[in-house]
C-alpha cells in the first residue's frame, strides 16, 4: 500500500462512519473511511428490522455500503488498525497496519470457492457466536468488500483453499503492511459495544442457558441469521415465554455504567412486536424501571407494542437462576404492588446497555468523559467537536444513541469537517469540481 | 431563467433488446409471501427476457454485482427489478445500470413489497400472481424505454434559512462555511427564539443567553450571511436550485428620533410574551438587555396607532412593509416551536392563579433576586407540584382531544430533564422548599441527563408516579386550608395510594407543538406527520430531508429536540445543502412532457389543462412561409403530472419515460390471462 494524502480520514466504518464519509466526498472531498473489521457495516448490519419503521435492515445499510465502495472519492480500508499518529503542518500524519488477509485482495473475485471447501468451522461473531463460519471466507454475503480472509489461529495450512482458488488469491506468506495517510482532519466513528452478558453476576453471569444478550434475538429474528427463527439457545426449544430484563447493564451504579443506554427500550419493544409476529402464541414480558420512548415516534411504537398483547411490568429485577429444565427464573420486584415474585420464562433476553467501543480514544489521544466515551466539550455550542482541532466525532463514539440520530450526528459531523478543511485551506486538497454543467 | 436541457431520443435505439429481470427476496421481506423463483421463471420465459434472477437483496454491493456482470457480459441493455417500493432504491439502482455503463433511463423499477408482499401476507399464491402481473407489465414497459440524460440545472448559490432560533442561526453558519451565501429570514424584531427564555441550560449549566449571544456574533460576522428581522415569506416560486421568494419586511419605526426618547414617550403596555404574559411591556421594546439586534422595535401587531408625544411634539409610529425578492437554490425549515398551551381549566390553569407552565416558572425563577425567598401570588411557596406530560404522551379516550380533533400522543423529549433540572435548581436557591414530581416515566436519556435524574433524587427531590389513564387532578382548596391548591394523585411508587397534598404552587411541564406554520406549508407544499410537526422524507435514509427536494429541516421545526439535537439537526442540513448546492448545479429526473411536433396542430388545450405556472405555453413558428402554433414545453417548471397529455386530442403529448404507449403495454400486460403471456411465448 503506497502513502497517500486525503481531506479526512474517517475511523470506522459503521452507519455513523459511512454517513460522514459520503456526505463529505459527496462534496468532493477526498476521504478514506477505515475500519478494522474485513467489512464495513459495523452493529447496523448485524439487526434484524430496525424502529420505529420497522423497515429491514439489510435494505437500509448495503445499499449504504454499496455507495462508499463505490463512491469515486472513497478510498476504503479494511482490516486495518490505526498504528500511531502525529500532528503535521497540513493535519495529520496517520500509520495504518493493514492486517494480513492470507488472501490477495487485487486477486479475490469473492467467489466463495475457498469458503466451501474449508474444512475448518469456527464460531460466527457476525452471528454471536450462535451459527458458525469457516476458517477462510467472505464474511457474510453482504459483507463489503467481497474478499476473502482467513482466520490464521484456527487454520490447519491444509491449503485445500489455496488449490480451489481459480484466481491464486490465497496467499499463506502475507505480512501485515504499514502505510501512512496524510489527512487535513480526522472523524471518529468508532461505534460501540454491548456490556457483557457476564457482568452481572446478579443475572447469572453469562452461565445461564437460555439467558441472551439482545444481538442473539437479532441474529434469530433476522432472516440472513444462522437459524431463521427464534429458538432456545440451551435446547433449540421454541420457547412460549419470553421476558425481557429493562437496564440490565445500563443506570446501574454497581457496573460503572451510571448512565441511561438510550435504545434499549426502544429496541426490546420492537423485538417483542417481531417475536410476536414469528410466535403468535409466545408470551412477552417486558420488566422495566421507566419506559423511553422519546424519539420521533416511538410514543406511538410503545403505545401499538401495548395494543399488541406484550406485557409491561414495572419492576426491578433482583436476580435470576435457571431451574432443572434450565428454564430462567426471573425474580422481581414489583413496584406496583410491592411483591417481590419469582417468575418462570423459556427465555430471558437482558437489554443490555452500550459502552464504548474499545476504538481509538488512547492513539488520538482524546479525553474520555464520566461514561467512558469520548468528550464533547461544548455539546451544546459544537455537538462534535472534540478537544483536538481537527478531530470530530460521531455516532455512538460519542455516548448511546440510535441509528437515526446516528446518522444526523454524522452529517453534522461532516458539516464541521468540510467546514474546518475549508478554513484550513492553503491552497492544497481543494474539493474536486464534477464535470462541467450542462446548461442549455 | 436557466432552462432544462433534455436529450432528444425520439427513435428507440436499434439495437436488440435484451431485458435482465431482478426479483429480489427483500431479506424475506418480498419472498416470505411472494414465490420470487416462480416469479423469475415465469419472467424468464417471457419474450426478449435473456436472464431472469433472484438475490436475497439485489441492493447490496453484491446483488448489485450481479446486475452490473449481466450488462457487460449478457448484453443486457434493458433491466426491470421486482424490489421495494422505488422511493427506497430506485436510485440505487439507477447507479448500478450507469456504473455498468448503461443508460440510467432504461432500467424499471416495480414495486412488489410495499405493493404485494406487504399487503398480501396470508394469500401467497394470490401474491405470487401479482408479482408476475407486475413485472411482466414492468418488462412491457422497459421494452418501450428510450435512453434519457437527467436535467442538469444551474443552482443558485444562495439559502433561505427560514427561523432564527438557535437551529436556524447553526444552519446559516454552517452553510456559510461551505462557501454558499444565505439569507437568513426572522419573523419576530430579534433573534434567538425560544432560548432566551431560558436560563442555566442543561447538561452543561451554561447561561442560555451567553450561548446564544456567542452564537449571533458568529453569525454577524460572517459576510455572506444576511439577516432580514420582522419578515416573513410570501411568496414562493420555482424549483430546487431556483426557488423565487418574496419577502414582506414590517419597518422597525424606531427611526429618526433617538431610541431613548422614543422609548420613554412610548406609554403603551401589552402583555409580555417574553415572559409567557406573566407581566407587561411597552409597545416599544427590546425582550431582554443585549437581545440582537439591540434596537428596540413596535410591536405592531398590538400598537394602538396613537401618536407619540416626543419633546412636546405628536411623532406618528408608521409600519410600511415592503417586498425583497431574491433566488436561492435550497431552503431550511427552522421554525421552532410553541410551548403546549393548556385549555382553560386543563389542571387548574387559567383558573386557579397558583398554576403555571413550566415555561413560565423559568421565567419566574429569574426574576427573583439571588438570596429571595421564592414567593408566588402573594404568598410563600413551601410546597410545590410539577406535573410531567402535560399537553405530550396524551391518550384518547383519556385526554381531551385538541382542536384539530387529535391527542398529543408523541413524548416532547425535553420536559423530563427540564423539569428536573429546574427542580435542583429551586432545592439550592430555596433549601426550605419541597418539591413533588408527578411523572410516568422519567425521561433522561440523554447524555449526561441520568446524572441530573440522581442530583434530583439526591437533592431530596420526591417522585411520584401516576398512570397515564388515572390524571392528577388539581383543584382549588377548600377556604381556611393551609395551602392554596389540592393536587389528587394515585402514586404507583406505593402501591397505587391515592394521596392528596396541599401545595402553594403547581407547574405543569408542558410539551412542544410546532408553531403555526400553515402559510408556509402550503406554499411550499411540504407535508406534516400525524404529530403536526414537519416530516422528514425518510427517517433514516434521508432523516433532515423533506421530499420536496431542495427544502431541509433544522430543529425542533421537525420535532421535539434539546438545544445539541437542535444543533445537530442544523448542522446535517447544512451538510445536505452543501451536498446539493456545493457544484453550483442540481440534477432533475427527465419525467416532463414532450411535444411531438408532428402531431401538434396547436388546439391549445395542453396549455388550459396545466396547473404549473410557465411549464407549458403556444408558440407561433414560420414554417416554409406558413404561420404554425405550437405548444412548447419549459422543462424547469414542468412537473411530469401527465394533465395535458390527457388533454390533447391528436396524442402529441407524451411524459418521457411515461408515456401512453408504455402504459398501454403495461396495462395489456397486467390484465393477459397467465398462461397467455406465457402462449405468448413460443
Ligand atoms: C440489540 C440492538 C438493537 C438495535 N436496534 C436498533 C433499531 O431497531 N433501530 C435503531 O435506530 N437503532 C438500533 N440499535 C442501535 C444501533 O445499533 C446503533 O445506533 C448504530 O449501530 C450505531 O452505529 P455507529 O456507526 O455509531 O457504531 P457501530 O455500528 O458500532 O460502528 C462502529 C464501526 O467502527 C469500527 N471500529 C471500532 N473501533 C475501531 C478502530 N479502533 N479502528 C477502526 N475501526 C473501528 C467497527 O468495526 C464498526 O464497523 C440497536 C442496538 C442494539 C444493541
Ligand atoms: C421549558 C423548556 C426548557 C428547556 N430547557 C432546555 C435546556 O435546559 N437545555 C436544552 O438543551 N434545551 C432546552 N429546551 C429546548 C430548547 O428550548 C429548544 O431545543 C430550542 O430552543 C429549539 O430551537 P429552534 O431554533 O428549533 O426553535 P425556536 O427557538 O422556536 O426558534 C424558531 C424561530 O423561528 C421563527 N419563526 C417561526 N415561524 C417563522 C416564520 N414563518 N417565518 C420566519 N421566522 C419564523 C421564530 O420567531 C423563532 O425565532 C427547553 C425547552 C423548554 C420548553
Ligand atoms: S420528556 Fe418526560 S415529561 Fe416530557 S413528555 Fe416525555 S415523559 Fe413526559
Amino acid at each position: 500500500m503506497e502513502n497517500f494524502n486525503v481531506d479526512t480520514l474517517v475511523i470506522g466504518g459503521g452507519i455513523a462512519g459511512m454517513q460522514a464519509a459520503l456526505d463529505l466526498a459527496d462534496q468532493g472531498f477526498q476521504t478514506a473511511l477505515v475500519d478494522h473489521e474485513p467489512t464495513i457495516g459495523g452493529k447496523m448490519i448485524t439487526l434484524s428490522k430496525v424502529f420505529p419503521t420497522l423497515d429491514c435492515c439489510s435494505c437500509i445499510t448495503t445499499p449504504k455500503m454499496s455507495s462508499v465502495a463505490h463512491h469515486p472519492n472513497i478510498q476504503l480500508l479494511t482490516y486495518c488498525d490505526l498504528q500511531s499518529i502525529q500532528e503535521s503542518d497540513s493535519g495529520f500524519r496517520v500509520a495504518i497496519v493493514q492486517k494480513p488477509r492470507y488472501v490477495d485482495a487485487h486477486k479475490c473475485t469473492g467467489c466463495r470457492k475457498c469458503e466451501y471447501e474449508c474444512p475448518i468451522l469456527i464460531p460466527n461473531p457476525y452471528d454471536r457466536g450462535l451459527g458458525a463460519y469457516h476458517a477462510i471466507r467472505v464474511p457474510f454475503s453482504t459483507a463489503v468488500p467481497q474478499t476473502a480472509v482467513l482466520d490464521m489461529d484456527n487454520c490447519i495450512l491444509c491449503g485445500k483453499c489455496e488449490k480451489v482458488c481459480p484466481t491464486q488469491a490465497v496467499t499463506f506468506t502475507q505480512k501485515p503492511e504499514t502505510f501512512e495517510v496524510q489527512t487535513r482532519t480526522i472523524v471518529l466513528a468508532s461505534g460501540f459495544e454491548l456490556t457483557p452478558l457476564e457482568a452481572k453476576k446478579e443475572y447469572g453471569g453469562g452461565l445461564l442457558h437460555n439467558v441472551i444478550d439482545p444481538l442473539m434475538m437479532e441474529r434469530f429474528l433476522a432472516p440472513t441469521g444462522p437459524y431463521g427463527r427464534v429458538l432456545r439457545p440451551g435446547d433449540g426449544k421454541e420457547p412460549t415465554s419470553i421476558a425481557y430484563v429493562q437496564c440490565a447493564g445500563s443506570r446501574d451504579q454497581s457496573l460503572g455504567v451510571e448512565y441511561c443506554s438510550r435504545v434499549c427500550c426502544m429496541y426490546a419493544i420492537k423485538q417483542a412486536m417481531l417475536i410476536s409476529g414469528a410466535l403468535p402464541m409466545a408470551e412477552i414480558t417486558i420488566y422495566y424501571m421507566d419506559i423511553r420512548t422519546f424519539g420521533k415516534g416511538y410514543e406511538q411504537f410503545y403505545q401499538n407494542a401495548q395494543a399488541m398483547g406484550v406485557e409491561f411490568i414495572r419492576g426491578k429485577v433482583a436476580a435470576i437462576h435457571e431451574d432443572d429444565q434450565q428454564n430462567p427464573v426471573v425474580k422481581v420486584e414489583l413496584t406496583e404492588d410491592g411483591r417481590v415474585v419469582e417468575r418462570t420464562h423459556d427465555l430471558v433476553v437482558l437489554s443490555l446497555g452500550m459502552v464504548p467501543s474499545p476504538g481509538s480514544a488512547g492513539i488520538l489521544e482524546l479525553p474520555l468523559g464520566d461514561d467512558k466515551f469520548i468528550s464533547v466539550p461544548a455539546p451544546n455550542a459544537r455537538p462534535c467537536h472534540t478537544t483536538r482541532p481537527g478531530i470530530f466525532v460521531t455516532g455512538t463514539a460519542m455516548g448511546p444513541m440510535d441509528i437515526v440520530d446516528s446518522i444526523i450526528s454524522a452529517s453534522s459531523a461532516a458539516a464541521a469537517t468540510s467546514a474546518y478543511i475549508r478554513a484550513h485551506q492553503n491552497g492544497q486538497a481543494s474539493p474536486k469540481p464534477q464535470e462541467e454543467a450542462v446548461y442549455a | 431563467m436557466p432552462e432544462k436541457k433534455i436529450s432528444n431520443n425520439e427513435t428507440p435505439s436499434s439495437e436488440k433488446v435484451r431485458v435482465g429481470v431482478y426479483t429480489c427476496h427483500c431479506g424475506g421481506n418480498i419472498s416470505h409471501v411472494v414465490q420470487c423463483e416462480r416469479v423469475a421463471k415465469m419472467l424468464g420465459k417471457m419474450p426478449d427476457v435473456v436472464i431472469a434472477r433472484t438475490d436475497p437483496s439485489f441492493c447490496s454491493d453484491s446483488g448489485q454485482a450481479v446486475i452490473e456482470q449481466d450488462i457487460k457480459e449478457l448484453g443486457i441493455n434493458r433491466v426491470v427489478i421486482g424490489a421495494c417500493a422505488p422511493s427506497l432504491h430506485e436510485q440505487t439502482f439507477r447507479n448500478t445500470v450507469t456504473r455498468a455503463g448503461l443508460n440510467p433511463y432504461l432500467y424499471h423499477h416495480v414495486g412488489i413489497r410495499e405493493q404485494d408482499s406487504w399487503v398480501h401476507p396470508n394469500d401467497p399464491e394470490g401474491a405470487t400472481d401479482k408479482a408476475i402481473r407486475l413485472m411482466a407489465a414492468g418488462l412491457a414497459k422497459a421494452r418501450l424505454l428510450t435512453p434519457l440524460d437527467p436535467i442538469r440545472l444551474k443552482a443558485e448559490k444562495h439559502t433561505l434559512v427560514i427561523g432564527g432560533g438557535v437551529a436556524g442561526l447553526r444552519a446559516a453558519l454552517d452553510i456559510a462555511h461551505q462557501g454558499i451565501r444565505v439569507t437568513l429570514v426572522e419573523k419576530s424584531p430579534f433573534l434567538g427564539g425560544r432560548m432566551p427564555q431560558l436560563e442555566s441550560v442543561f447538561p452543561t449549566d451554561e447561561e442560555a443567553r451567553q450561548l446564544l449571544n456567542k452564537l449571533i456574533q458568529e453569525v454577524t460576522a460572517e459576510e455572506s450571511i444576511k439577516i432580514i428581522t420582522q419578515a416573513e415569506v410570501t411568496g414562493l416560486s420555482g424549483y430546487v436550485g431556483n426557488y423565487n421568494i418574496s419577502l414582506t419586511q414590517h419597518s422597525r419605526g424606531v427611526d429618526g428620533v433617538t431610541t431613548e426618547a422614543l422609548m420613554a414617550a412610548c406609554t403603551q403596555e401589552t402583555p409580555d410574551e417574553f415572559n409567557y404574559n406573566l407581566t407587561q411591556r411597552k409597545v416599544i421594546y427590546q425582550p431582554y438587555p443585549g437581545c440582537y439586534p439591540p434596537t428596540p422595535a413596535v410591536d405592531w401587531e398590538h400598537y394602538d396607532g396613537k401618536p407619540l408625544q416626543v419633546n412636546g411634539k405628536p411623532f406618528h409610529l408608521k409600519d410600511e412593509p415592503h417586498n425583497i425578492e431574491l433566488t436561492v437554490g435550497a431552503i431550511v425549515m427552522a421554525t421552532g416551536f410553541d410551548p403546549y398551551e393548556p385549555r382553560q381549566g386543563e389542571y387548574g390553569y387559567d383558573q386557579i392563579p397558583e398554576v403555571v407552565t413550566l415555561p413560565q416558572l423559568i421565567r419566574i425563577l429569574s426574576r427573583i433576586p439571588k438570596g429571595e425567598p421564592l414567593t408566588w401570588n402573594g404568598h410563600a411557596v413551601r410546597d410545590l407540584v410539577l406535573i410531567h406530560c402535560v399537553g405530550s404522551r396524551e391518550l384518547d379516550g383519556v385526554n381531551q382531544p385538541q382542536a384539530d380533533g387529535q391527542v398529543n400522543n408523541y413524548c416532547s423529549r425535553v420536559c423530563c430533564t427540564a423539569s428536573l433540572h429546574t427542580a435542583i435548581d429551586m432545592r439550592q436557591r430555596f433549601p426550605n422548599l419541597n418539591i413533588y414530581e408527578l411523572y410516568q416515566d422519567i425521561r433522561t436519556y440523554g447524555r449526561g441527563h441520568e446524572e441530573i435524574y440522581r442530583r434530583a433524587q439526591n437533592a431530596m427531590v420526591r417522585f411520584v408516579r401516576y398512570h397515564g389513564t388515572e390524571l392528577p387532578e388539581v383543584l382549588p382548596a377548600p377556604a381556611g386550608d393551609t395551602h392554596p391548591v389540592l393536587v389528587r394523585v394515585k402514586d404507583y411508587l406505593t402501591r397505587g395510594k391515592e394521596i392528596e397534598m396541599g401545595v402553594d404552587m403547581v407547574v405543569l411541564a408542558v410539551g412542544m407543538m410546532p408553531r403555526q406554520i400553515d402559510d408556509l406549508v402550503k406554499m411550499l407544499k411540504i407535508s406534516r406527520g400525524t404529530d403536526r410537526f414537519l416530516l422528514e422524507a425518510h427517517p433514516k435514509l434521508r432523516p433532515v430531508e423533506m421530499s420536496v427536494r431542495g427544502i431541509v429541516l433544522a430543529g425542533t421545526a421537525q420535532g421535539p429536540m434539546n438545544i445539541q439535537e437542535s444543533l445537530s439537526a442544523a448542522s446535517a442540513a447544512a451538510a445536505k445543502v452543501a451536498v446539493l448546492l456545493g457544484q453550483g448545479q442540481v440534477e432533475l429526473p427527465p419525467f416532463v412532457a414532450r411535444v411531438d411536433e408532428s402531431k401538434c396542430n396547436g388546439t391549445g388545450a395542453c396549455v388550459e389543462a396545466c396547473r404549473e405556472e410557465g411549464a407549458i405555453a403556444m408558440q407561433t413558428f414560420k414554417e416554409n412561409g406558413r404561420e404554425i402554433r405550437r405548444a412548447v414545453i419549459t422543462p424547469a417548471n414542468c412537473t411530469g403530472c401527465g394533465a395535458c397529455v390527457g388533454a390533447c386530442p391528436n396524442r402529441a403529448i407524451d411524459v418521457q419515460a411515461w408515456t401512453l404507449g408504455q402504459y398501454e403495454a403495461m396495462v395489456d400486460a397486467i390484465t393477459m390471462e397467465i398462461p397467455a403471456i406465457l402462449e405468448n411465448v413460443s
